[in-house]
């Protein structure tokens, strides 16, 4: 295939897994291609026998993690709600042995997510926090036609049924993979022990694979509780689905107002993010931007924060020192490894505008759709959500929130640490919107099976 | 358990001022002079701010209080034979005061264990920020041995890396009636960060003098 995974974008050695990679699904652990093109598709199943009958045609076509460093185009994956595991008739003893978090779903979590104000559930798009999406769908590819292709299959398979589609949503940030705000995004994934690789420069020490799916030790050193019974949980993991959509006019707003000229203006639009738009990390190239460095995965994740204490390459409230503090010195006994997600960004609508200014701007459909995966992703998120987007004190910064994906209250600021002192940016506002969300198990390929066969 | 019966207490707030302090003079009909005299003083003191009431105080999770950024925990539990001893030996270790190793956390604003009952039972009470469960996970994988050294003086501990440990905290909690926090929006980060930015200004002053 043309196109090479940047994780898998290692020389050498025949990768070995400890992992049942023929039993996980391949989104898990594959990253999206470059360039990468799909569809999410959100389903209501309206009998419980259509939701059985579609596990037995979709099934077949659900890819493993099997080889997931070789870019095997296009592929699908699926993910069923709490409301979809009950649509389907699963037994109550097995439905119990889901986490509580889960069976409420993300909507009736909010209080807990900080999913409040401009982010309420009751501002989220109509197919959402309702309890009626039940299964979500999502194909990846690096071409259009690709994606075209598999979207299509995937439609068979529901085609006769008495499933409804909820929702589609195509993805794909062309050109050049940026996100909706204009930058590179999706480069610092954790590194799980036994999944196949070497971990890529700056990734860290590898993480138990318990953290990210069923059934192994996990950094404690035991594996976390599995939805009963066994053969349902094991190899299997949770994602938690966010749609946000981007408010480019606000954003771009905010950097005319604080910038002077173009180089002021990318300069404060790295602080926000703590990496230029190319991707480079501000801790590698702190007063200009390096593209080179930006493109190369073997070389634009290889860093830490020993050598900027005080935050004056990247500033302590930046976007990606939140959700990945590293070696920070943290104000909270916090073991860092426990709070990451894989992420699997997916960006729709037009690329980034850098002269869309205008309030209308801000309404325009364009954003990211993220599945956050894993094995605890509902404590993980609402951990994240809760300490190190929506509060800075973890990281001694008082109430600040995160630039990129914090809710920004009246009067919020942005903290830059500079010599001999501090930058303050004053007017800063919430630059990603929360449009909908749910939370689905992601199980394994044995599981679907079982699903499909009536729970045997 | 004693938490359970708070709830109802909690719910039965839709009084209004006049009926509350109506309901407190019943109570004390039966009581002593001293209390009635003190009753009807404290009344002319507070009457203004029964009927206006300050901010309510949350939920801090599942179980316990929370005012702002700080939330209270007190447990009351049973203590297996011997478990007094060894936790009061554990305690004396650092003569009773425990901020070399409690200030690491760094949600915790006190924390106390009082022996109660001969020894029987255990009293412990802390105030912290955040919720109770958000940094749990983290205990349990960075001072496990801390946490199960203590608790396993406690009848039926399950130990930390049980996934029945949260409830049996949860079982023994109790929920405070009534709670006050001097600043209730300083957190521990907070109230050092203050400190820095004091000692800053300090010498900001000093320099330009």
């Amino acid at each position: 295939m043309s196109s090479i995974s940047e994780s898998a974008a290692v020389s050498g050695v025949a990768p070995e897994s400890t992992l049942d990679l023929h039993e996980i699904q391949a989104t898990v652990l594959r990253p999206r291609p470059a360039p990468y093109f799909g569809t999410h598709v959100l389903l209501r199943i309206d009998e419980p026998s259509a939701g059985r009958k579609l596990f037995r045609r979709l099934t077949p076509h659900i890819d493993s993690a099997d080889s997931w460093w070789t870019a095997a185009n296009p592929w699908l994956s699926v993910g069923i709600s709490y409301a979809g595991l009950k649509a389907v008739g699963l037994p109550d003893n097995s439905l119990q042995s889901f986490p509580e978090a889960f069976r409420e779903g993300m909507a009736a979590r909010a209080r807990q997510l900080g999913d409040v104000g401009l982010n309420d559930p009751k501002n989220w798009d109509a197919a959402y926090g309702k309890g009626e999406v039940h299964i979500g769908v999502q194909a990846f590819s690096d071409s259009e036609e690709d994606r075209r292709r598999i979207i299509g299959l995937a439609r068979e398979q529901i085609d006769g049924l008495s499933v409804s589609i909820l929702a589609m949503q195509d993805f794909g940030a062309q050109p050049g993979d940026l996100n909706s705000l204009g930058y590179k995004d999706g480069i610092d994934q954790p590194a799980i022990e036994g999944s196949g690789f070497d971990p890529l420069p700056g990734q860290g020490q590898p993480i138990k694979p318990g953290e990210f799916i069923l059934g192994y030790p996990g950094e404690a050193g035991f594996p976390l509780p599995m939805p009963q019974p066994d053969i349902l949980g094991r190899n299997g993991t949770f994602v938690g689905f966010r749609k946000y959509q981007s408010r480019v006019g606000a954003f771009n707003r905010f950097l005319q107002a604080h910038g002077s000229n173009e180089a002021e203006r990318e300069l404060l639009a790295a602080k926000l993010v703590g990496r230029w738009r190319s991707g480079a990390p501000l801790v590698l190239a702190p007063e200009v931007d390096n593209p080179a460095v930006g493109a190369d995965p073997q070389r634009n994740n290889d860093f830490n924060y020993a050598n900027d204490p005080r935050g004056r390459q990247a500033p302590f409230g930046c976007h990606i020192r939140r959700m990945n503090p590293r070696d920070s010195k943290l104000t909270r006994l916090t073991d860092v490894n426990l709070h990451r997600l894989i992420r699997r960004g997916t960006t729709y609508g037009p690329p980034y505008d850098p002269n869309a200014l205008s309030e209308a701007d801000d309404e325009v459909p364009r954003g990211a759709i993220f599945l956050f995966i894993s094995a605890k992703a509902m404590t993980t998120i609402e951990f994240l959500q809760q300490e190190w987007i929506n509060d800075g004190n973890f990281i001694g910064i008082g109430d600040e929130r995160d630039p990129i994906i914090g809710l920004q209250q009246e009067g919020a600021v942005f903290t830059i640490p500079r010599e001999p002192v501090r930058r303050r940016v004053h007017s800063i506002e919430t630059f990603n919107v929360l449009r909908g969300g749910e939370y689905f198990f992601m199980p394994s390929i044995s599981a679907l099976n079982w699903l499909a066969n009536g729970f045997q | 358990m004693a938490s359970q019966s708070q709830t109802a207490t909690a719910s039965e707030t839709e009084l209004t001022g006049a009926q509350k302090i109506q309901q407190l003079r019943e109570l004390f009909a039966d009581a002593t002079d001293v209390g009635k005299t003190a009753l009807e003083n404290v009344i002319k003191e507070l009457s203004s701010q029964v009927s206006e009431p300050p901010p309510p105080i949350e939920s801090a999770g599942r179980v316990g209080a929370r005012l702002g950024q700080r939330s209270e925990l007190t447990i009351i539990v049973p203590l297996v034979p011997g478990g007094a001893k060894r936790l009061r030996t554990f305690l004396q270790l650092l003569g009773g005061n425990l901020s070399p190793g409690a200030s690491k956390v760094g949600t915790l604003h006190d924390m106390r264990f009082v022996f109660i009952d001969n020894d029987t039972r255990l009293l412990f009470a802390t105030s912290f920020d955040g919720d109770w469960d958000t940094y749990i996970d983290d205990f349990i994988a960075l001072i496990p041995d801390y946490l199960d050294l203590m608790d396993s003086a406690w009848e039926g501990w399950p130990g930390i890396r049980n996934p029945g440990a949260k409830d049996y905290l949860v079982k023994h909690q109790i929920t405070a009636e009534g709670w006050f926090v001097a600043n209730p929006e300083l957190s521990l980060a907070e109230i050092d960060r203050l400190k820095r930015v004091g000692a800053a200004a300090d010498e900001f002053l000093d320099k330009i003098q």
